[in-house]
């Protein structure tokens, strides 16, 4: 691998003469050379390092960056496992019999879930915070915990809900 | 003083524990020197190959603590082939034959086998503790003989190991009689152990105060033995289940709510962040926590945890945290002394911290000094205003994932960012830059870095100028690792003569050649110049003018060493 440019033996340094040769694209070099087939295709220059790289970057550099073999290695099956543990619980929306399942840990809070079943079931689960103008077509969102008791999602904070939500159900607004 | 009898000397010298100091002790005069040398207890190598065992056992006949460093450190990044060295045997070996009452050995980055380990079992009585830091060699039969015949067994602890596991049947072989354990850390090890005889092993011992488990042992297990060890202090979780019954959770909080001793967490090593409001409880109390094996434990669960950690001195902790949880850490943890980020996903090379969590650290922790950052990018700017806020560093260690990169902003190099660094942080011992680095940062360096040991340099400078200035300017200077960077023979033999004054230098993927390595070899006898060689095609007679791709050199009063695989020549 090639370095060091021929440079001048100035010591003062001036940007306008940097010299574009050397560190920069030995770095680019050393991973263009563990790049696989899918990667000809692309025009390779020293900007590729920003972009995500695909699933065919397995070849990756080992060592490069400086992390522990052991951390690296836990990490990697972390990273399999989608980096996060997940915990799927059942949703269902009164009147209709098919559930579906989501991810609670995919969400970082009730904003978030909120979001995420209101584009689920089509709907607008009512919320303190938003307006209810159109109550009547709303609906409320509750959740059976580890007792088995049915109670209105919201009342404890987030990291409280979590451990003891067993599955949700979306019912409406005007059957409560 | 030389009035004095030797007792009275020996008990004054008693209170002189720093190697440092008892080596400058020893060399004020010929009886100190007898004195010192016959009552040290401690020894520290720095490089196993720097002296023989015989040597140090000749010397320091009443030793009974000894550390031992074996691989160049960039032995951590793969970069140092397998079986390059680092034994240990011999050291063993020599202190059974001499019969040296041994009861501390702490190794790091050494090969240990588990023929060693039993030898260790058997032939120090007095044997209390073990520490391996990323060392490998070994199995768990090797810890089932320590297990098994080290009666008075206080410590076992187990660093990022990598260790061939059979099963857990070690644990079993701890003997009911022994009940001293006061340390034990297995959280590197990948099998099962029998959980059984865990718990039996913590109910029977009373003095245990740091317990560090892996991923095998669950948390109703967890919540059992937290029942029976409340006085622990240092504590390692291992795994998480996913969902837990309330009953085993309820249990959960129960345990920790005893346990108010509690100053070290760490562990979570398959972590549904879930439980983690259980944790709170111990939080307050916490001093020092290390998350860099939880990439589960994120967002606004990480940062809730974070919040009631006011009294934190050391966070270890994985980049997914982002700036955003870093400005968290910043305002809670007033007494944070030490900070590591590590990438959460080394392989695709994109980091979540940037310049923002380094400056928002710097000003919020009065008390940091020593840090280790990972990121996606840094700025002169940044690195000017850290300089500024926080001149208290000690130990400063910055990894841009793209090594290269320049400034973010200004697309300038990042020379004047660490010449900031180090001309305001006067204390500071260790040193690892990246980003766009010329030969001017070493110039900075060299003038104004005079408290600097060590240096980890990658994809750095111009010509070999810059390793000339580090060379010339750092008095200090002990350990130099240098890869990928444009430095060759006019660099390495400019001052042949430092080399005896450091304790070691690698160089890899520079310019040196082989026909430079030879010379300073030659010029150095009190110097082992090694070349790893890891093609076929280069061999001892080469063309001198072919580049050294691996050079390791150290000093040594050993000469030469015996075990050298054939892909090392001493030159």
């Amino acid at each position: 691998m090639g370095r060091g440019a021929p440079s001048s033996s100035s010591s003062s340094f001036e940007s306008s003469n940097y010299p574009s040769v050397s560190n920069k694209s030995s770095f680019s070099q050393l991973k263009k050379d563990l790049s696989t087939d899918l990667r000809l295709g692309l025009s390779i220059s020293a900007s590729q390092q920003d972009n995500p790289s695909t699933a065919s970057d397995q070849q990756q550099l080992l060592d490069w960056p400086p992390v522990k073999p052991f951390l690296r290695k836990a990490l990697a099956t972390e990273e399999n496992e989608c980096s996060s543990a997940t915990f799927f619980v059942k949703v269902y929306m009164e009147g209709i019999p098919i559930g579906r399942k989501l991810n609670l840990l995919a969400h970082d809070g009730y904003h978030d879930l909120i979001q995420t079943l209101d584009q689920m079931f089509s709907t607008s689960i009512l919320w303190p915070e938003m307006d209810i103008e159109h109550s009547g077509q709303c609906h409320v969102l509750t959740y059976e915990d580890r007792e088995g008791d049915w109670l209105i999602v919201g009342d404890v904070p987030w990291e409280m809900f979590l451990p003891s939500v067993r599955r949700l159900k979306i019912t409406r607004a005007d059957s409560l | 003083m030389n009035y004095f009898p030797d007792e009275v000397l020996e008990h004054i010298f008693d209170f002189v524990t720093s190697q440092r100091d008892r080596n400058s002790v020893s060399q004020v005069c010929k009886p100190w020197y007898k004195i010192e040398s016959s009552s040290r207890q401690k020894v520290f190598v720095g490089n196993c190959y720097a002296i023989s065992p015989e040597r140090v056992i000749e010397r320091f006949p009443g030793l009974k603590s000894i550390t031992l460093k074996g691989k160049p450190h960039f032995a951590d990044f793969n970069l140092v082939p397998p079986d390059w060295g680092g034994f240990v045997y011999p050291w063993i070996e020599a202190f059974a034959r001499n019969n040296m009452g041994l009861e501390e050995l702490k190794l790091k980055r050494m090969i240990i086998s588990d023929e060693c380990l039993e030898l260790i079992s058997r032939s120090f009585a007095n044997f209390k503790s073990l520490v391996l830091v990323s060392c490998e060699g070994f199995s768990t039969d090797g810890l089932a003989a320590i297990a098994s015949n080290c009666s008075f067994l206080r410590e076992l602890d187990l660093q990022e190991n990598d260790v061939e596991d059979h099963r857990g049947h070690w644990l079993s072989c701890f003997p009911d009689t022994c009940t001293s354990l006061v340390s034990l850390n297995f959280a590197c090890l990948k099998g099962d152990v029998n959980l059984a005889a865990l718990e039996r092993l913590v109910a029977r011992s009373p003095n245990l105060r740091s317990l560090r488990l892996n991923h095998a042992v669950p948390l109703d297990i967890l919540q059992k033995i937290l029942m029976r060890a409340p006085h622990l202090v240092d504590l390692g979780v291992g795994s998480y289940v996913h969902d837990p019954d309330s009953e085993t959770y309820n249990k959960l909080v129960t345990a920790l709510q005893k346990c108010k001793s509690v100053r070290s967490l760490s562990g979570f090593l398959e972590a549904a962040p879930q439980c983690l409001s259980a944790f709170h409880l111990i939080c307050p109390n916490l001093t020092s926590l290390n998350l860099s094996y939880a990439p589960g434990i994120h967002g606004t669960e990480l940062r809730k945890l974070i919040r009631h950690c006011r009294k934190l001195q050391r966070l270890w902790i994985l980049d997914c945290i982002g700036d955003e949880g870093l400005e968290v850490v910043a305002s809670t943890c007033k007494d944070l002394q030490e900070i590591r980020v590590f990438p959460s996903d080394p392989f695709v090379g994109n980091a979540a911290v940037t310049e923002v969590g380094l400056v928002a650290l710097s000003s919020g922790c009065p008390k940091l000094h020593s840090i280790l950052y990972f990121c996606q990018q840094m700025t002169n700017a940044a690195l000017i205003t850290v300089a500024k806020n926080r001149p208290n560093f000690t130990r400063f260690r910055l990894c841009i994932l793209d090594p290269t990169k320049p400034d973010a902003v200004t697309n300038q190099p990042l020379d004047e960012g660490f010449g900031a660094i180090v001309h305001s942080c006067k204390g500071l011992r260790r040193l690892s830059m990246s980003g766009r680095l010329t030969d001017q940062v070493f110039l900075y360096i060299g003038m104004y870095a005079e408290q600097l040991e060590m240096i980890s340099i990658a994809f750095a400078g111009d010509t070999d100028k810059g390793m000339q200035y580090l060379l010339n300017g750092c008095k200090k200077l002990r350990k130099l690792e240098i890869r990928d960077c444009p430095f060759g023979n006019a660099a390495l033999l400019m001052d042949v003569g430092k080399y005896e004054t450091m304790r070691s230098l690698w160089m890899s993927s520079c310019n040196v050649t082989l026909g430079g390595c030879k010379s300073l070899a030659k010029k150095m006898p009190m110097l082992n110049v090694e070349i790893i060689n890891e093609t076929d095609q280069m061999d001892i007679s080469a063309d001198d003018r072919q580049k050294a791709e691996k050079m390791f050199l150290y000093r040594t009063l050993a000469g030469r060493r015996k075990d050298t695989p054939e892909f090392v020549w001493t030159l």
